[in-house]
């Protein structure tokens, strides 16, 4: 597999890879033109690679129609908390399955998993009535608690664990004869230690919050509260068709800044994600 | 520093037990090191005075104190690790000072001390580098400085050479020796390498299966080892054993008699162990017949493998012995250095 | 110097005291996973209890009544039609996306695996899907897929006349897998590139010295010392299919029809459209079921296939 490729191959599979890479590349692409096309040239045909016309209200109609500012805050800042608090639960919680030895920590394992195997659209039914009954409907804390501390972040302590499974064991011991207890074994070794891991977890954590899309719309109903995902799709006309130039616009808004991110930082991304422990 | 007491101390896992009650006294700037094969204990010892592992029975004292269950934190003792345990996210002087850190000691003092060991170690010029910039000896040397800097009550080194090569092993085991003659600080020292223990003990523990063989010094285990598991596994190369009975004429073992070293010894007829090591064999025209089965000239002594009755058995002869295999030599077992020991448990008997 | 802290225990004498080293380290244990523990309890066990207790009701939102009824909700599952058509579009909808996922990942991680110049370009552009807002990516397919959309366009300037994608019922079942394809595959092509690196260069140079063409050494070779891989991310992008939400709200509303309509979407539906919380419970309970089956299934499998495991 490794040997060295001969011209002809490797235009062969450049060609190949050039046409695959057309579905992965051309949405975003056609994404950011046709949001500043004007609203008669979207359904143009033939379709316009490049707009030939620029119509930029469409940016200023997307902050007009809704308030745009603060449903951005909104999805950044609880994807902020969820991936932090996430970060922070599950490394503690990684650590100890891996690492220390307590009564029934193997049952309990077992347990936490289960997490995995119950997607929240299983549990939503009875999470909405909880948060009902406790008056968190429409607020943010169900799209915060539920993340940090319930099924979603079972795969990140997986992962954690997974890792400190692998921390070689005389670090920590030396730590021990140097002074540390428990807590500052963990802080000081294996959490620096675990950056890796810790920032696939971080990476994981803030997609799959940036992208919730069910529970905001199970739980959040006025606007001002509403998260990104759920605001995209409220850009529509009288009769409930899209308004597709401005919902084009709001949804550039909301993919470029974290496509900017992952180019100038793809490299932890990707190496990150290869070592989440996950390879088999 | 400190004297290290342990008295009737035992581990089990479950119905397993590893450690059957060890006993041993440590005097106050000893060397003492636990030498066994693989899977004897030394290490799990090592680590219960270390606090790593708890401790099923029996008790341990440092400086007097009952540590059993102490952190080991609290116990004032330093370990260097088999594979040094550098922490990889620190410089060496971090590393170093690490510990001082969590003892409330002030930074100024930290990097005094610090200074103070890297000087001895000759580490200074390595202070801001990372474990990773370092070769293996550096590691090692770094290992002991974060030991020494705190000035504990003992140290615990666990088989801290086996990751070096032959010839930096030799170095740092001098370095060790050094090391404590320079501080005279109490320690215990792990190791299966038979020869560092003979080396750098001021005293030898022999553990075999859990339990200990035999504790003395160096020579002494070397000269009169208490039963025939510690005479197998002190020097290098190790002792030869016919098995046979002792009779009037002497030691019959299959195929040849050997003299005995003295004609009172035990019961007659009774079955036995004869070890001789293979330094203490002596070229003699009135010596005993031995077939050659191979030479290996190694400059300063000879190394010869023979037929000994029916037995193989080596000697190591200063002379040069220029014969070919299958030619045939006479050899005197030197009187005074012979072991013998009991055919069942192997206990000695002279 | 250091001086060795004072402790409080008495000299010279071996009994233990309460908090001895392996019960401070139990207690450690549990604080350090408390959270999570306290978490799971109260968002996923406590709430899986509750599911099955409200399945085995009827629960009238508007009247607000919550009577027993025991195996109600459960015969009216059997008795359901809509459900029937409901599961097979689940079914088609998993086993293709499934199948278009992973054989789409192999396929680019074999890709980036070569030696050329530049690949880690097209790593990040293939990747790069997995990043982008879903709804976002799902609004712009759907203003691709529309009659007049993009891709027709495209098509049109070929000659070509193309469908309306997600108003004919085998275009829009195939629409809303590719949608979902495309945005995630590159997280399994990772998965599957790192596996295949993962394979010692020796193994194919000795393949290479017995002989074995290309293609042999990838069946012979790589398939089998990547199957725990395989079966990893098979397991994942089987679950994770029949969590398939969002895209299906945005482009297709289930439709047209029931055809796009996964068990998911039908759920949702069903407990907070028409506000059925016992049957929406009952249906939980099965999605549960699908999933816990599938999962054991798969991980049986796992002696069978997987031939190799480090």
């Amino acid at each position: 597999m490794k040997a060295d490729l001969s011209p002809r191959m490797k235009t062969c599979l450049y060609g190949l890879m050039c046409v695959l890479l057309v579905p992965f590349v051309f949405p975003t692409w056609w994404m950011v033109t046709s949001s500043v096309k004007p609203i008669s040239d979207i359904f143009a045909f033939p379709p316009q690679l490049v707009p030939q016309n620029y119509d930029w209200t469409t940016y200023t109609k997307v902050f007009e129609l809704q308030p745009f500012v603060q449903q951005y805050w909104n999805s950044a800042y609880i994807a902020a908390v969820v991936t932090i608090g996430t970060m922070i639960v599950s490394s503690m919680a990684g650590y100890a399955f891996a690492r220390i030895r307590f009564p029934f920590a193997n049952t309990i394992f077992m347990i936490v998993l289960l997490g995995l195997l119950i997607p929240s659209e299983v549990t939503i039914v009875p999470l909405f009535q909880m948060f009902l009954q406790a008056g968190m409907v429409n607020t943010h804390w169900p799209l915060i608690l539920v993340p940090i501390f319930g099924a979603p972040s079972v795969f990140s302590t997986f992962v954690m664990r997974q890792f400190f499974v692998t921390l070689p064991t005389e670090l920590e011991e030396a730590a021990r004869v140097d002074g540390l207890g428990r807590f500052k074994i963990f802080r000081k070794i294996a959490l620096p230690l675990a950056k890796p891991a810790l920032a696939s977890v971080a990476i994981f954590t803030f997609l799959h919050s940036w992208n919730l899309f069910l529970e905001p719309i199970v739980f959040l109903s006025s606007a001002e509260k509403f998260t990104l995902p759920q605001a995209l799709t409220q850009y529509t006309d009288a009769y409930g068709g899209p308004m597709w130039n401005i919902q084009l616009a709001a949804a550039t808004l909301t993919a470029l800044p974290v496509l900017i991110v992952f180019i100038i930082a793809q490299k932890q991304f990707v190496e990150g994600l290869a070592h989440t422990g996950l390879k088999g | 520093m400190a004297e290290v007491t342990l008295s009737n101390v035992r581990k089990s896992y479950g119905a397993v037990d590893i450690i059957h009650g060890v006993d041993l006294e440590i005097r106050d700037g000893e060397f003492v090191v636990l030498v066994g094969p693989s899977g004897c204990g030394k290490s799990t010892l090592l680590r219960m005075v270390a606090g790593l592992e708890t401790i099923t029975g029996g008790d341990i004292k440092i400086g007097g104190r009952v540590v059993n269950d102490l952190d080991p934190k609290d116990r004032d003792i330093a370990m260097v690790f088999q594979n040094y345990a550098l922490y990889p996210h620190m410089t060496v002087a971090t590393n170093m000072g690490f510990s001082l850190e969590h003892r409330g000691t002030s930074k100024a003092e930290i990097t005094e001390r610090v200074k103070w060991a890297a000087d001895i170690l000759g580490l200074s010029h390595l202070l801001d580098r990372y474990p990773r910039q370092l070769s293996g000896g550096q590691r090692q040397r770094v290992a002991m400085g974060r030991a020494i800097v705190r000035d504990p009550q003992v140290f615990l080194f666990d088989e801290p050479l086996s990751n070096l090569d032959a010839k930096l092993r030799v170095v740092m085991r001098g370095e060790i020796k050094g090391l404590h003659q320079k501080l005279k600080t109490t320690t215990v020292y792990v190791t299966h390498d038979q020869v560092e223990a003979m080396t750098m003990a001021d005293k030898i523990v022999v553990l075999s299966g859990g339990k200990v063989e035999q504790i003395g010094a160096p020579l002494d285990l070397y000269d009169r080892p208490a039963n025939q598991f510690v005479a197998g596994f002190i020097g290098s190369p190790a002792m030869n054993f016919l098995s046979g009975t002792i009779t009037p004429q002497g030691f019959a073992a299959p195929g040849i008699v050997l003299p005995l070293p003295d004609a009172t010894l035990g019961s007659l007829q009774r079955k036995a162990i004869y070890g001789i090591r293979p330094e203490h064999f002596v070229l003699d025209d009135e010596g005993v017949p031995a077939e050659i089965v191979l030479v290996e000239p190694m400059g300063s002594e000879t190394q010869v493998t023979m037929k000994l009755g029916e037995t193989l058995v080596t000697g190591v002869f200063r002379e040069r012995v220029s014969l070919s295999p299958g030619a045939t030599i006479r050899v005197r077992p030197d009187l005074a250095s012979i072991h013998i020991f009991a055919a069942e448990g192997g206990q000695r008997l002279n | 110097m250091v001086v060795a802290q004072d402790h409080a225990v008495p000299e010279g004498r071996s009994s233990s005291p309460f908090w001895t080293i392996a019960r401070r380290d139990s207690l450690a244990g549990f604080l350090f996973i408390a959270p999570q523990l306290v978490g799971i309890s109260i968002f996923v066990l406590i709430p899986l209890g509750l599911v099955f207790w409200y399945s085995l009701h009827e629960w009238n939102v508007l009247a607000n009544t919550f009577t027993y009824t025991g195996a109600q909700n459960y015969r009216m599952l059997i008795e359901d039609t809509n459900l029937l058509e409901v599961l097979g579009a689940t079914a088609v909808f998993s086993s293709g996306l499934v199948i278009f996922n992973l054989s789409l990942a192999l396929l680019l991680a074999v890709l980036l695996n070569q030696k050329l110049a530049g690949i880690s370009i097209f790593r990040t552009l293939f990747f790069s899907p997995v990043v982008v807002s879903l709804v976002a990516w799902t609004i712009v397919w759907g203003f691709l897929l529309q009659k007049n959309g993009g891709i027709n366009g495209l098509l049109q300037v070929f000659g070509v006349e193309g469908p309306n994608w997600l108003r004919e019922e085998t275009t829009a079942m195939i629409s809303v897998i590719v949608v979902q394809v495309f945005k995630n595959v590159g997280l399994n092509m990772i998965l599957f590139l790192a596996a295949l690196q993962g394979v010692p260069n020796e193994l194919y140079e000795a393949a290479r010295i017995d002989g074995a063409p290309r293609f042999k050494q990838f069946r012979r070779i790589t398939l089998p010392l990547i199957s725990p891989t395989i079966l990893l991310t098979s397991i994942i992008t089987i679950v994770g299919s029949l969590q398939v939400f969002a895209q299906i709200a945005v482009l297709t509303q289930g439709g047209p029809g029931l055809s796009t309509t996964v068990l998911v979407y039908y759920l949702y539906q069903q407990a907070f459209q028409f506000h059925f919380f016992g049957y929406g419970s009952t249906l939980s309970i099965l999605l549960f079921v699908i999933v816990a089956v599938l999962t054991f299934a798969q991980w049986q499998m796992r002696k069978r296939i997987v031939f190799y495991e480090s």
